[in-house]
């Protein structure tokens, strides 16, 4: 597959753990935002890999968050600390291209579990929440 | 296994310069193990060309294949029927690998994107410890197990030296001081008296070689 | 021309020897080491030249001792494994020899990444105590390493290093004997501030009898200021200074730290003389050669014996 040249969309990884419903709780910002916007669940945030990074930036993606666990709530013991380093080793491979490693970001689900996929998004891309 | 680790970036698109049709080989046995050269480095190293090439507007194709190893004729043989269809293959084996290749496909442009280092263990996840240079006389067990020449920075087998401090190497405070832990072993299962005698100077010629050491089995040949 | 070791000389007439080191210059200039050995001459017995300590390179060990030697010294050809092969070894001894050096002292070398070279490849082709095997069996039984024989053998006093500082602990002592095994006629070890540590490690040596196989020279270096005690102390490798000896530096003021650095010296000096199996003492004024003199005569050392 050739790289794009335009980078157009926000990729948000997250881990299933967060929001147990999150393939109903997505919908509406996709529909939303259509292509604009690309949910990527993991098992374990531990689980994100530096290629997927790299995928999601060759695919066309703007901005890639990786939202993991808060703290001390890793399923997995360590999954949400692995992340944080893998996400740091693919900084550096975009570094090493000549990208800015700002384009990906790691963030923690800002609260006690479960949250809405939707509203963490919704917080993510500074969009209004969405009206009942 | 043998280890290595990727070159940076910069120095493999130099390499590439101006080729558009890129093969890029990896290889399944060691540095797959030390996380440089395997299926997943191969893909990583495809995508970053891919990205790269997308942002200076130039058109490229980046093939990727990687072999069970890169060192054993039978795998690389895997490469003849498609290698003329690239202008260059970008090998991710070691040292070994890369000339193996290039002996098979002797008209074709390898470049190594590794940078081979020595023979290491996987000491933990994440960590590759170099444990053996080669040397062709190992005497491991005069030494509790542990090489002096590779694991003391001056290679002593009469040490430690005098700047072994807290366990620690003066050339590098965060390795452990080779004698150090010998000494500790040999104490630990009472053989203390086997570094009594001067140990003699090696014999450096089964590491030099006069050029490139060899092994030839006779009952191992065709 | 008959060329003996003074140092050689001194210890057998059982008398206590001064030996002092001397620095080459980062440079061609023979005046330097010149300067240097007539500044020394008549206050010790013997001058030591490093080999391209630290790894940083500096007028050839062999070059000085020559040019000391011509000045009448006796100098102490200090030779590290890091930088020569078992050839270039053997031959260098043959070469000092001819040229008049009667003491060698072999080591293994700083690490060659500490120094201005650290892209050096460190040959350690021998490490110090094979070296001293192969020194001795040249002067004793005039052949080379393989057992090919010579055609006239070395005169050398032989010599090499101990630290009884250095890590582990435990072993120092040991590897010492191994030393005087291997070949060591003297021992200059690595400066002394931490005396009771020092004398825990000599009552070692002679409990184990080696003080009659060998002859340890203590090391001693003036402090030339509380900076560098400090530097030293945390720094350099297997160097042991006790807080106390920082403190006095530490509370002396800037312009009289020099004069207190030689005043632990010479009480230093006074308490090595008296411990037993000590025969001398190597004094390590690093760049700071001038200080030798003061230091030899404060501690009572002079007049060095006639001959």
């Amino acid at each position: 597959m050739e790289g794009k040249n335009s980078r157009d969309y926000t990729a948000i990884f997250f881990c299933r753990q967060i929001d147990p419903d999150e393939n109903t709780n997505r919908r509406a910002l996709e529909k939303q935002l259509g292509r604009a916007i690309r949910f990527f669940p993991l098992p374990c945030s531990g689980r994100i890999e530096a290629l997927h990074f790299l995928m999601a930036v060759e695919t066309g993606a703007e901005k890639v968050y990786l939202v993991t666990c808060p703290e001390g709530s890793c399923r997995y013991s360590q999954g949400n600390v692995r992340a944080g380093k893998r996400l740091e080793y693919a900084r550096g491979l975009l570094r090493e291209i000549g990208l800015s490693a700002e384009c990906l970001e790691i963030t923690r689900a800002p609260g006690s579990l479960p949250l809405s996929i939707d509203t963490i998004a919704r917080g993510l891309l500074g969009l209004p929440r969405k009206v009942k | 296994m043998i280890s290595a680790e990727r070159k940076p970036f910069e120095e493999i698109k130099s390499s590439i310069g101006r080729y558009k049709k890129i093969l890029i080989v990896g290889c399944g046995t060691c540095v797959a193990e030390c996380a440089a050269g395997g299926e997943k480095e191969v893909a990583l190293l495809a995508t970053q060309l891919r990205i790269d090439a997308a942002r200076r507007r130039r058109k490229i194709e980046v093939k990727e294949m990687t072999l069970d190893r890169q060192c054993v004729y039978e795998f690389i043989d895997q490469l003849t029927p498609v290698a003329e269809q690239y202008e260059v293959i970008l090998s991710l084996g070691c040292g070994a690998g890369v000339q193996a290749v290039a002996e098979v496909l002797p008209r074709t442009h390898i470049i190594p994107a590794l940078n081979t280092t020595t023979i290491a263990e996987t000491r933990e996840a994440g960590v590759w410890l170099e444990d053996c240079r080669g040397c062709g006389d190992c005497k491991l067990d005069y030494f509790a197990d542990i090489c002096p020449i590779t694991r003391c920075a001056k290679g002593l087998f009469n040490g430690p030296c005098g700047g072994s401090k807290d366990g620690r190497c003066e050339a590098d405070p965060d390795s452990p001081c080779a004698w150090q832990l010998i000494l500790d072993r040999l104490s630990a299962t009472g053989r203390t008296e086997s570094i009594d005698e001067v140990y003699p100077p090696a014999n450096w010629s089964k590491m030099q070689g006069k050029g490139p050491r060899k092994i030839i089995r006779e009952d191992q040949r065709a | 021309m008959m060329v003996e070791s003074r140092l050689k000389k001194i210890l057998s007439m059982g008398l206590f020897a001064v030996t002092a080191e001397c620095g080459p210059p980062k440079g061609a200039d023979p005046e330097v080491i010149r300067k240097k050995g007539l500044l020394l001459k008549g206050y010790v017995d013997s001058v030591n030249v490093t080999d391209n300590q630290t790894g940083v390179v500096r007028l050839s060990s062999l070059a000085s001792c020559v040019i000391l030697r011509q000045e009448g010294l006796d100098p102490v050809l200090q030779m590290v494994t890091r930088d020569r092969n078992r050839i270039a070894l053997q031959s260098d001894v043959l070469g000092a020899s001819a040229l008049g050096v009667r003491n060698i002292l072999c080591l293994s070398g700083d690490h060659q990444s500490l120094g201005n070279q650290p892209d050096a490849k460190g040959v350690f082709d021998l490490d110090s105590i094979q070296f001293l095997k192969v020194v001795r069996e040249m002067r004793d039984r005039g052949v080379i390493l393989g057992g090919e024989e010579l055609s006239s053998q070395p005169d050398l006093f032989i010599g090499a290093v101990e630290n009884p500082f250095g890590d582990p602990r435990s072993y120092r002592v040991a590897r010492l004997a191994k030393k005087v095994r291997a070949g060591a006629e003297f021992i200059q070890t690595q400066c002394v501030y931490n005396l009771a540590r020092f004398r825990e490690f000599m009552k070692e040596v002679t409990d184990k009898g080696l003080d009659g196989k060998v002859a340890v020279l203590a090391g001693v270096t003036p402090l030339k200021s509380a900076r560098m005690a400090e530097y030293m102390a945390a720094k350099v490798a297997g160097m042991d200074i006790p807080e106390e000896v920082i403190g006095r530096m530490k509370g002396t003021p800037a312009g009289r730290q020099r004069a207190e650095g030689i005043k632990i010296a010479v009480e230093t000096i006074a308490a090595l003389k008296e411990i037993k199996g000590v025969r001398g003492i190597h004094i390590m004024a690093i760049e700071w050669e001038e200080a030798v003199p003061e230091l030899s005569e404060k501690a009572g050392l002079l007049p060095r014996p006639e001959g």
